[in-house]
């Protein structure tokens, strides 16, 4: 067997590679790893943020947290978030796209407008959901109204008891295009024969579904749901820019939590204790998920 | 009429109508903006006649934000897009360990929760001079989108034929001649969906906008937008108008580049 010699240009293309390497790579030690870094130092720290002074405070920050219902709040509401997350965007991209793939016509309207919601700033939907949810003159109360309903209307965003649940829906309707397009490309590139087959055999639409159709499309429920549940963990901006974790803190998740007690009250520290705990909620709900993504696209690329 | 047909027709009604729903939101939004106060208040009428005022008021409370969302998203959107094909050209390039580890290395930047880094940002920015500057906002934005942009564009270049490097290999054309005469140029349609991508994810920032900027010199629309939104003061026909104006151009961009938005949603999420 001949032995390999490289091409003349393989040779130094390793010096090439590391000069085209050093800028993004240098970028994501200055802006993900050191910042990551420092939270973890800050977390066993009490700062303003402004003076030059840091105290070391060993787990006193930790220890404030467990005893904090705020915190409580916070860590259940997420939890909240996560299960959301992952059901219902999901579920009901799945229906959307069933349904938008089984038309004979308007297919590319139906995706435009399922899409349209998940392209908007979080700040905008926000904005117009405030106003849907305003308890008197609001669209949901009105026609709540008048259809004779009106004993069911709420306080939407007011009741302690219910405003997670309203964050839920208007972020359910953000976010429904991204599953909703993930699948729908998922079927659009389903091989024609198996479905064919299924009919010839006669199986009933149900049976299509279940058996034929479903675990087709694994590779897109599994993006979908990694995801999702990528966007629960990040989920800052709606709750925010809707409530603010109010009223009471009661529609608080842990990343609006820590926002507030990082700038609204300059407890850094104490900020960096919550911040070191979403980091390893979020590792352990997302890692599993870029590991899978990272091996399909190494196999797909062995392939070539 | 056939079972079928009216199986169909019952799926068409469905879809319309679940069309219609989704689409009321922002319809609300549209119908509330062009109404004068005292229409306000009833929500399910029409304008008697549409009037701009909300529009010229929300602009005056908007316009400067609107024009620095501008001036942070379009350079922001080029360089992050550039700096992530620089980064996917040797992953993509280089077979066996070295580059998987350094690839897998750059993507757990993906589970990092953008909340837990913005304490040390803040402070970092502040000593680099660069908060509450717009350059600060390129950078930020460019070295946040490191993980996505490179996951998309090593995709992307992994699925060009490795003949055309080859051939411009014996051609005598170095790595960096072939990245930017050859492989740049033929790679259109990839760059334009990350670019889609990357403007929906830079236009519609709140995060690190709200911890890095602080007056209307840098601070872009959203942040503006969600001042309104929480102050009490605004009528509701004004900040409808604010908010069709805060969305006005990502909406712009997705009915000129539908395809490309979905395919660079799809693209940054799967092969």
């Amino acid at each position: 067997m001949a032995k390999y010699t490289p091409a003349p240009w393989q040779r130094g293309s390793t010096r090439v590679y590391a000069l085209f390497l050093a800028l993004p790579v240098g970028m994501f030690c200055v802006f993900y790893l050191y910042p990551v870094f420092e939270t973890f130092v800050l977390a066993f720290q009490r700062w303003d943020g402004l003076s030059p002074v840091r105290t070391d405070v060993g787990t006193a920050n930790f220890l404030a947290l467990l005893g904090d219902s705020r915190f409580h709040t916070s860590l259940a509401n997420n939890l909240r978030w996560l299960v959301f997350y992952v059901l219902a965007p999901t579920g009901l991209g799945l229906g959307l796209a069933l349904l938008a793939n089984s038309l004979v016509r308007g297919k590319g309207l139906a995706k435009f407008v399922y899409f349209l919601p998940y392209t908007l700033p979080p700040v905008a939907v926000a904005a117009i959901w405030r106003w849907l949810y305003e308890p008197s003159a609001g669209l949901i109360t009105r026609v709540l109204d008048e259809v004779g309903l009106g004993f069911l209307a709420q306080n939407w965003l007011g009741d302690t008891a219910i405003v997670t649940y309203s964050l839920m829906v208007s972020a359910a309707w953000w976010s429904v295009g991204f599953s909703f397009i993930v699948f729908f490309a998922g079927l659009q590139n389903l091989p024609r024969e198996c479905l064919e087959a299924a009919r010839i055999d006669g199986a009933t639409a149900w049976q299509t579904f279940t058996k034929v159709t479903f675990p087709l499309l694994w590779p897109s429920t599994a993006v979908a749901l990694g995801m999702s549940s990528v966007d629960a963990m990040r989920l800052f901006d709606i709750v925010w820019a809707m409530t603010a974790g109010g009223p009471a803190y009661s529609s608080d998740v842990l990343a609006t939590q820590m926002f507030d007690v990082a700038f609204g009250r300059l407890k850094m520290g104490e900020a960096s204790a919550i911040a070191v705990f979403m980091l390893f909620v979020s590792a352990a709900v997302v890692l599993p998920f870029i590991i899978y993504m990272a091996r399909r696209v190494e196999e797909a690329s062995n392939d070539n | 009429m056939t079972t079928e047909q009216s199986a169909s027709w019952l799926r068409h009604g469905f879809a319309l109508a679940i069309g219609l729903l989704m689409a009321i939101p922002i319809l609300v939004a549209i119908n509330t903006s062009l109404k004068t106060p005292a229409e306000v208040l009833d929500v399910l009428s029409l304008p008697a006649s549409p009037t701009f005022a909300n529009y010229a008021e929300a602009w005056n409370r908007l316009g400067a934000t609107f024009a620095n969302s501008l001036m942070i998203t379009v350079p922001g959107v080029a360089l992050s897009v550039l700096v992530g094909a620089i980064a996917a050209y040797p992953l993509a390039q280089i077979r066996g360990r070295t580059g998987f580890v350094i690839y897998m290395f750059l993507l757990t930047g993906m589970l990092v929760p953008y909340q837990i880094v913005q304490i040390p940002l803040f402070s970092l920015m502040r000593n680099l001079g660069l908060y509450n500057s717009i350059p600060g906002m390129w950078l930020v934005h460019v070295a946040y989108g490191v993980p996505i942009c490179t996951f998309f564009m090593r995709n992307f270049f992994a699925s060009v034929p490795r003949s055309m490097f080859e051939a411009a290999m014996l051609d005598g054309c170095g790595h960096a001649q072939y990245f930017y005469k050859v492989l740049l140029p033929a790679s259109g349609s990839g760059l334009a969906a990350l670019s889609v991508i990357q403007s929906r994810a830079i236009w519609n920032d709140l995060l690190f906008a709200m911890t890095l900027t602080s007056n209307d010199s840098a601070r872009p629309v959203t942040v503006a937008l969600n001042a309104l939104t929480s102050g009490f003061v605004v009528q509701h026909g004004t900040l409808m108008a604010a908010t069709i104006i805060t969305i006005g151009p990502i909406l712009l961009a997705y009915l000129l580049f539908q395809r490309a938005f979905v395919a660079g949603v799809l693209g940054g999420s799967s092969k």
